[in-house]
């Protein structure tokens, strides 16, 4: 069974006075929509970049499948919150490009780039130019991007936190379904309380200075919507409200906000 | 002509106040009535007016300055029968001929190093003196030790010219290289591309902008050498015919070939302007 392990690391950045994260461990499993909250400076980014193999911890362990993380791998696929799509390709070959990396003959990988883009609702935008596409139109294309490469893990740094309120609801709903219909194990990071309740099988509460683990939660949302609920059902529940006031308190704790 | 454009004035702006304009809003502060293409235009005739002007009323000697329709006539004549043994074409495409091979051996030699200087620190280390001490050596400087080394022959005068091209190439691809967004290759990366992978499909495309930037201003110094590089034993090129022409005092064809090479840059900036906007539409999109 693959499993993403990040235990006990602790990175400390080159010229900082204090580490930027100290002896978090956090485990995904596949399957499992992990979501990481807390306020800045907690090192959120920093340990998805260590499960990303983009930063080295300076302490502890990172593996994947019991294999130590030494590098980027398209095991491990990131969508970052400013796409970081190419613009000189076309939406279908950027989808098309971890196929491309493989050498992968481009009848096939138009074909599974298609495929993708129909997956994440942008049927029509393959011969589409980047810049031609909305801010959500680009995350879909970055998250098509992503499972064109066939991770075990899919690692998501804010991806929505660019796009507008409408247009993140409804790719919220979009991250489900995919998760839901796939069998990646999901980390993400986040800055909005509601979209780590809606998304997370388990939700971790990080502190800053340094940044370290506070709490773990295990909202049941995420599963209530691959039942059939709708988002907006759930999140009028009053159940829905009282996770929310104890997330917030959460991560609001001991700052006296 | 100032004139003209006065009187012009008041209409224009009786336009830019057309009835959908809201009073709030107000009129917008356009400059009204003379753009600067209509002054560039006025300019070009007012020089070649002075020009006619100082030449019929011989100011100068003929000898010195010759009259527009003289040098225009020498144009013609130049073109048809030619002038030291070859037509205004055959001179013309010599020198292109020659711009074009030190273009591409800039490009083969400085693209590389653009991207070793963008890419890494060693490569920095080795070529960044190296293109800081040839980037400011004026061509006449250099030009005898290349012919010393490589001879009169048609290789000494590429190597001039495309010494001038090399520092252009590579800083503007080095500078393309470091602009780069790291998110980009950090992306790639995770999606499983290698080093090299990651130079070949992100870095390079990226940079190609600052690469073509880069091969335009290469080409403008290509061409301002040129009359540098025909100094010596060549026997065809617009240099070499203005040269030949000075020496014989035969000034209507040294101010015809001075046009001719400056129309001809003007041309190439503009093509190579129009290759940029198919080769990288996306350049100021993001």
């Amino acid at each position: 069974m693959p499993h993403l392990v990040l235990d006990r690391i602790s990175i400390h950045y080159d010229g900082q006075p204090a580490p930027a994260v100290e002896r978090v461990s956090l485990d995904v499993a596949k399957g499992d929509f992990v979501v990481l909250v807390g306020r800045s400076g907690c090192g959120k980014t920093s340990l998805l970049n260590v499960a990303a193999g983009l930063v080295a911890p300076t302490g502890g362990r990172a593996t994947t499948n019991g294999k130590p993380i030494t590098a980027p791998g398209s095991d491990r696929a990131v969508v970052f919150q400013n796409d970081a799509l190419f613009p000189w390709l076309t939406a279908r070959e950027n989808v098309a490009f971890a196929l491309r990396l493989r050498g992968v003959q481009p009848a096939e990988r138009a074909r599974r780039a298609d495929e993708l883009l129909a997956l994440v609702k942008l049927t029509d935008a393959g011969d589409k130019r980047i810049w031609e596409l909305s801010g959500g139109m680009r995350q879909r294309v970055g998250l098509a991007r992503a499972l064109a490469a066939e991770p075990e893990f899919l690692l998501l740094d804010e991806p929505l936190g660019a796009l507008d309120a409408l247009t993140r609801e409804r790719m919220q709903t979009t991250l489900l379904d995919l998760w839901a219909a796939s069998d990646v194990g999901v980390l993400m990071v986040t800055h909005g309380i509601e979209e780590a309740l809606v998304l997370a099988t388990r939700i971790v509460v990080l502190a800053p200075g340094p940044g370290r683990l506070v709490r773990t939660f295990e909202p049941v949302f995420s599963r209530r919507y691959a039942s059939g609920e709708t988002i907006r059902a759930i999140k009028a529940d009053p159940s829905f409200a009282a996770a929310r006031g104890e997330l917030t308190d959460a991560i609001f704790e001991g700052e006296g906000a | 002509m100032t004139v003209t454009s006065y009187t012009e004035r008041p209409n224009r702006k009786t336009e830019a106040v057309d009835a959908l304009s809201v009073p709030w809003s107000g009129p917008r502060p356009k400059r009204t009535g003379i753009s600067a293409r209509m002054i560039s235009a006025v300019t070009i005739l007012a020089v070649l007016a002075v020009w006619t002007l100082a030449a019929r009323l011989q100011l100068v000697s003929p000898v010195f300055l010759p009259s527009p329709l003289g040098v225009w006539n020498k144009f013609i004549v130049v073109a048809r029968d030619g002038f030291v043994d070859a037509t205004l074409l055959q001179h013309a495409v010599a020198s292109l001929a020659r711009v074009f091979a030190a273009l591409v051996a800039a490009l083969l030699i400085g693209v590389p190093v653009g991207l070793a200087i963008g890419i890494s620190t060693i490569g920095r280390g080795i070529f960044d003196p190296l293109l800081e001490f040839l980037r400011p050596i004026p061509p006449l400087a250099y030009l005898p030790l290349v012919i010393i080394w490589f001879g009169i022959g048609e290789p000494s005068k590429i190597l001039v010219i495309a010494i001038a091209m090399l520092a252009p190439v590579a800083l503007s691809t080095a500078s393309g290289v470091r602009g780069v967004s790291q998110e980009r290759s950090n992306a790639a990366r995770s999606l499983g591309a290698t080093r090299t992978q990651v130079a070949r499909h992100v870095i390079l495309p990226s940079a190609l902008p600052s690469i073509l930037t880069g091969l335009r201003i290469a080409l403008g110094a290509g061409w301002s050498t040129l009359v540098a590089a025909e100094l010596v034993a060549a026997t065809r090129g617009l240099g070499f015919m203005i040269q030949s022409a000075a020496q014989f005092l035969v000034t209507d064809v040294v101010v015809m070939g001075i046009l001719v090479i400056a129309a001809i840059a003007f041309v190439l900036e503009f093509t190579i302007r129009r290759i940029e906007r198919v080769l990288v539409p996306w350049a100021g999109r993001e």
